[in-house]
């Protein structure tokens, strides 16, 4: 264990994957992780199930307060703007490039002055417990991650990094962060070296991996096809024979990474362009959801074959992913229509096919997907317009789901308010308090968070499985209910 | 004097002000380019507005000739629609307000039939008939199209002038009686078509068997003719001030519909609900916050980006619409939350993953349809759609003024486009160059998605609607 050598900036990974070493070591910030979590300190006395979760909160409410109480530049905060979700290696590294070019610390919500938290945090505590709680109480167990400080001295800086460009979502999509997951995690295991006593079959999933994987959870919890690409991964590593030699298995593993992302993503993703491409016919409006790489791939697919065709792109907030694919698409010289989701009911009259791109499909044959994408089936099916999923077969999955509540992803609600919309209500709240001559943004969160209004925000939602008509796979093309049996397919394989 | 309210805050408020110095006529062309400039928008800032300038239009209104003072507002009513014709409201009051003078008409005739029939006695169906068709065929001459419906009333029309009928059995006939008696008359075509104005004494002289008829009997025949009356009638003395007084109750309904709508919310909510709701609306907040006085339940707002969103966010902490500072009494009340509330404020995106757990919804409106069916801002289609797939009923807050007898057939000519620019700002010049952005401001909800209708008149389903309809306009005013 102590010589695991995966955390430290001594011993850099051989740069197969082009990730950088952020300049700092990651072990320093660590040392100030004691002294972030002052609610923890003040919490432990009494820590029953109810009382873990206020003191979860609180010490969300706590950072929130920090950050406003050190001043830190709040354009530091977003990193990237989530909007140029950059989707590969490529970009990672650019990202991570970044990176060096700040200090670390400086890059999210800054924890210094906690002079003044004690009394804010013990009102806030007693407002709490019934906020949040209403629809999606039970996920908001876990305050999302939004930086390396804390994180096991196991993690690999390469993860760490990763880490951040999820929780800023400047890697979003299923898809996306799968892959580059997988990447990371080949820059993990080729720095790996197996200590003495142990094989590496052993102790490579449970010791080393494991930490990483936690840590990318903290940030972000991980999508569907994260998670089969994990079992997937645990699988492959249990299965090397220990008599192997290091050097051969770490090289096998990671021909193994390289070979799962060919097959399951990037030849999968070419034959499901081809078959969705053969869908879209002259003369087509078809309108998708928010963005999803596959969908893209199909429609510039459709579009370098000749066929003229429309795309109408429906978008939601606060990440408008669906911006990005209409400015691709329109780059591309396809006919592009961008409506918001308030206007999807006048969007669906004009289209004449709905592709959807795909978070995960449940096996009951639900689509589990950017929220907003089961309304607009829903209008779709309506309409009589046929649905079409377009999914890999690694994001198939074996849980079922009958609701968008029991299992989703609550996203931070200081999120659903843009900068520039605080800035509008900040006008509003002037007549009450005019004792705050100046105040920032941030001032109308805490007025928010004050009232009892609660901003809810969740990432995803279920379509039922009667307004789908088709899931393209690389399978081939399906009804939904036969989900089960394409993941029993490829998991058996 | 005008000139320089208006260029201090063009809207509702400054409206209001003007009207009151500025002669009718200005103040017609200064709502209109308001109405254009959609520096008056929605539906009660509209409503309010109309009445306030009706008011002002029957006041200055010179003579005493019904006839005259209806066309004169259906002309006003005309050029004002035409300005706006998707503020549907504008229409509603105009209507409204039409159907007030033939109201007044109507009674100023019910009362002098009455003491006529006192003298005349032995003809009192003929009194009936005969002081009708004067009315009905000053409307007619509106709107030549009603003469085809002539015959096929001409069998029923004694049966149904004798009973007391409604508003709707009573006016057929009354266009009906005059062909009747026209065998009678030498000129019958005259009559009823040109000979109204032309001819007035001719009918009664030669239709009204008893013949002894007092001056005034004969000059109801043909209402066009008030004027003439008005030496002899002192019931038409104060048409104009009755149709004013009538005007006044319509602003007191207007200010009050909100209220009375407010009073049904125990009806509706029950402790412990979770009920979403969409947009600012004031409506749909004092019924909520009628109902938080007793009862505790939780809000789901969802926050119609990019149109309303900031309006929504506003309602929701502070209480108060933007832009409505003209009306002082919006500032009154409290947000939702003073109420102990908890409201939820949700992307617009999240309906349909959060209907399941929603109790009910209830939707704001624009305006709503004959049919049964509603124009509400963009989105409201959507939640009632969910809505109706989790079989949660969905119920709709607006007041009468707002019930329109516009028959949605072409239901793109509703919709209103708003500014692409909130969408995707315009800074993004690449972007909204090469893509075709919209902005669509109202959703129309057809009736079937609609559970039930609370207006400030009650609860009705979405069936009933048109009976609320008929009962608030008169059939003659429907095309102005």
């Amino acid at each position: 264990m102590s010589e695991t050598p995966g955390s430290g900036a001594a011993q850099p990974p051989p740069a197969v994957l082009p990730i950088e070493i952020p300049s700092n070591p990651p072990l320093q910030p660590q040392g100030s992780a004691k002294t972030t979590r002052p609610a923890e300190a003040a919490g432990v006395l009494k820590l029953s199930a109810a009382e873990l979760k206020k003191k979860k909160q609180a010490e969300k409410q706590a950072r929130r307060a920090q950050t406003k109480g050190s001043g830190g530049p709040p354009s530091q905060q977003k990193g990237a703007p989530p909007k140029d979700g950059f989707k590969q290696v490529k970009e990672l590294k650019q990202a991570a490039k970044d990176d060096k070019l700040r200090p670390m610390s400086a890059r999210r919500r800054p924890s210094q002055s906690e002079v003044t938290v004690p009394e804010k945090l013990k009102k806030e505590i007693r407002k709490e417990p019934k906020q949040q709680g209403l629809f999606f109480g039970h996920l908001y167990n876990q305050p999302r991650q939004h930086s390396m400080v804390g994180a096991s001295k196991d993690v690999h800086p390469a993860v760490l990094a990763l880490g951040l460009q999820y929780s800023s979502y400047v890697v979003c999509g299923s898809t996306a962060r799968m892959v580059s997951m997988l990447l990371a995690f080949k820059a993990v295991i080729e720095s790996y070296s197996t200590p003495v006593g142990t094989s590496l079959a052993r102790h490579l999933t449970s010791h080393h991996l494991s930490p990483q994987i936690d840590y990318l959870r903290s940030c972000r919890p991980l999508s569907i096809s994260m998670g089969n690409a994990i079992r997937w991964l645990k699988d492959v590593i249990i299965k090397i024979d220990p008599s192997t030699p290091e050097a051969q298995a770490k090289r096998d593993l990671l021909s193994e990474i390289d070979n799962f992302i060919l097959q399951r993503i990037t030849a999968a993703d070419e034959l499901i362009s081809e078959t969705a491409a053969k869908k879209i016919e002259e003369g087509d409006v078809i309108l998708t959801y928010a963005s999803s790489s596959i969908v893209e791939k199909t429609f510039l697919r459709a579009h370098n074959a000749g066929i003229k065709f429309s795309v109408m792109v429906v978008d939601s907030g606060p990440l408008f992913e669906g911006e990005r694919l209409a400015r691709d698409l329109a780059n591309h010289g396809l006919q592009v229509r961008y409506r918001n989701i308030r206007a999807a009911s006048h969007a669906v009259r004009d289209a004449s096919k709905v592709f959807l791109g795909a978070h995960a499909m449940m096996s009951n044959g639900r689509l589990y997907s950017r929220v907003g994408t089961a309304v607009v089936s829903m209008l779709a099916n309506d309409h009589s317009l046929p649905v079409i999923v377009l999914c890999e077969s690694v994001k198939f999955t074996e849980r079922v789901a009958l609701d968008s509540i029991v299992g989703n992803e609550v996203a931070p609600a200081e999120e659903l308010l843009s900068e520039s919309e605080r800035q509008a209500l900040l006008s509003l709240k002037k007549p009450e308090g005019s004792d705050e001559a100046k105040a920032g943004p941030d001032d109308v969160l805490k007025w928010i968070a004050g009232s009892d209004t609660q901003m809810l925000q969740v990432l995803y939602d279920v379509t039922p499985a009667e307004y789908i008509n088709m899931v393209i796979t690389e399978y081939g093309s399906l009804p939904p209910s036969s989900v089960p049996v394409v993941h029993r397919l490829s998991t058996n394989t | 004097m005008r000139p320089e309210v208006v260029s201090v805050a063009p809207g509702l408020s400054s409206f209001l002000k003007s009207l009151k110095t500025t002669p009718v006529e200005p103040s017609i062309e200064h709502f209109i380019s308001l109405l254009k400039r959609r520096q008056i928008r929605n539906s009660r800032p509209c409503a309010i507005a109309t009445t306030a300038l009706l008011l002002r239009v029957v006041g200055e209104f010179k003579g005493r000739d019904a006839g005259k003072l209806v066309e004169r507002i259906r002309q006003v009513g005309r050029r004002l629609t035409s300005a706006q014709p998707r503020e549907v409201v504008v229409g509603n009051i105009v209507r409204r307000v039409l159907g007030l003078v033939r109201e007044v008409v109507d009674e100023n005739i019910d009362a002098d039939t009455n003491t006529n029939s006192d003298f005349g006695h032995n003809s009192q169906p003929h009194h009936d008939s005969l002081t009708r068709p004067a009315l009905a065929s000053s409307i007619s001459t509106f709107s030549p199209l009603k003469y085809a419906a002539v015959e096929p009333m001409d069998s029923s029309f004694h049966q149904s002038d004798l009973s007391e009928s409604g508003e709707l059995s009573k006016r057929p006939p009354l266009l009906a009686s005059h062909t009747s008696y026209a065998p009678t008359s030498s000129a019958p075509l005259g009559n009823s078509l040109f000979g109204l104005f032309s001819h007035p004494d001719t009918p009664s002289t030669s239709s009204t068997p008893t013949g002894h008829q007092s001056p005034d009997s004969k000059g109801m025949l043909t209402s066009l003719n008030l004027e003439r009356l008005a030496d002899f009638s002192k019931t038409n003395l104060d048409l104009k001030a009755e149709v004013m007084d009538g005007i006044r109750e319509l602003q007191d309904e207007l200010d009050q519909s909100d209220d009375l709508i407010a009073a049904n919310a125990l009806d509706h909510i029950h402790s412990n609900e979770i009920i979403l709701t969409h947009t600012a609306s004031t409506s749909v907040q004092k019924f909520l916050l009628a109902a938080a006085r007793k009862r505790k339940f939780t809000v789901v707002h969802a926050e119609t980006f990019p149109h309303n969103h900031t309006s929504t966010h506003g309602i929701l902490l502070t209480g108060k619409k933007r832009g409505d500072s003209g009306d002082d009494s919006e500032d009154a009340w409290k947000p939702l939350t003073t109420a102990g509330i908890q409201v939820v404020l949700i992307p617009d995106s999240h309906v349909f993953a959060i209907m399941s757990r929603v109790n009910k919804v209830i939707l704001a409106t624009h305006t709503v349809l004959a049919n049964g069916g509603l124009v509400a801002a963009a989105g409201a289609h959507m939640i009632a759609k969910a809505a109706k797939v989790h079989q949660t009923p969905v119920v709709v807050v607006s007041g009468v003024f707002k019930l329109s007898p516009v028959y949605p057939f072409d239901i793109e000519e509703l919709i209103e486009y708003g500014d692409a620019g909130s969408v995707v700002p315009f800074e993004d010049g690449d972007f909204v160059d090469k893509v075709d952005v919209e902005n669509p401001l109202y959703d129309y909800v057809p009736a079937d998605l609609v559970d039930l209708y609370i207006t400030n008149l009650g609860g009705h389903a979405p069936s009933y609607l048109y009976r609320i309809v008929a009962d608030h306009y008169r059939s003659e005013d429907i095309t102005l």
